[in-house]
């Protein structure tokens, strides 16, 4: 990615916090020449970057252990990238099963959405014990607001 | 959030958000409307301009609470952005869902 933009930044894993850094994220987007007239691809974009922040509050700290959470975000030419990190539980993304949306749960959509409104899903645990989520999307190329 | 009752119709207006902050709230709100059986009950979403997969899992939790107590759940006024989201997830197909308040109370009456 030929970076344009990159913001980088550190934040403990408080639920408090989720609101004011999904609102940097959007205002972000919202200034941004790529995202101009594409609402919907924003709201995408948001909802991936709350749930992954939300996951990483809920399941990798438990909502107990307030532990930092590092946010960067690469914006480029034609593609964005969340990259998050933490130090918190790590989980197997592939033994998560995608929802049964026949049978509606009261959780267990986040990660099966973050992989819906984005193009790639990357997760991996680090030796010293980082957790790193990587999320990307690509611009569509076509005008209009598509997502 | 905002809990009024109307002509027999609870009503619980919710705010920009509908997240993992303000969820449980939802979540504790019906779920003590619950307690009294049939509650007639529309979530007014006009405000909403967001909403996440908490918001969604709350939202389910509250349709089970009101139809485990003989109740019924409506939804108005979704955004763009949870019209979007509630395809997405099949969610349309679970809930009663009304692009005015008018025609959400009215199917009460109708049902």
């Amino acid at each position: 990615m030929d970076d344009e933009l990159s913001v980088k930044i550190e934040v403990p894993a408080e639920i408090i916090l989720l609101r004011p850094l999904d609102h940097f994220v959007r205002i972000l987007l919202g200034q941004l020449p790529a995202f101009s007239g594409r609402e919907q691809l924003i709201n995408n974009i948001e909802l991936a970057f709350d749930e992954a922040f939300t996951n990483i509050q809920r399941h990798a700290y438990r909502s107990q252990h307030k532990g930092p959470v590092t946010i960067e975000i690469k914006v480029g030419p034609h593609s964005l990238e969340f990259r998050f990190e933490d130090q918190g539980q790590s989980f197997d993304p592939s033994s998560v099963q995608p929802p049964d949306l026949d049978q509606p749960a009261e959780g267990g959509l986040g990660i099966w959405l973050m992989r819906q409104v984005m193009d790639e899903f990357h997760y991996h645990s680090e030796a010293d014990g980082k957790n790193v989520l990587r999320l990307i999307k690509r611009f569509p190329q076509h005008d209009g607001d598509s997502a | 959030m905002k809990i009024e009752e109307r002509d027999g119709i609870t009503i619980i207006t919710t705010d920009e958000r509908l997240d993992a902050v303000v969820a449980p709230q939802l979540k504790e709100a019906v779920s003590k409307l619950a307690e009294q059986a049939e509650t007639k009950l529309v979530i007014d979403l006009e405000h909403t301009r967001f909403i996440d997969s908490s918001g969604c899992g709350a939202l389910v939790a509250s349709l089970r609470a009101i139809i485990k107590s003989n109740g019924d759940m409506k939804i108005a006024n979704p955004s763009p952005q949870a019209k979007t989201l509630f395809q997405l997830t099949r969610l349309h197909r679970v809930f009663e869902i009304f692009d005015d308040m008018d025609a959400a109370v009215k199917s009460f009456t109708s049902s």
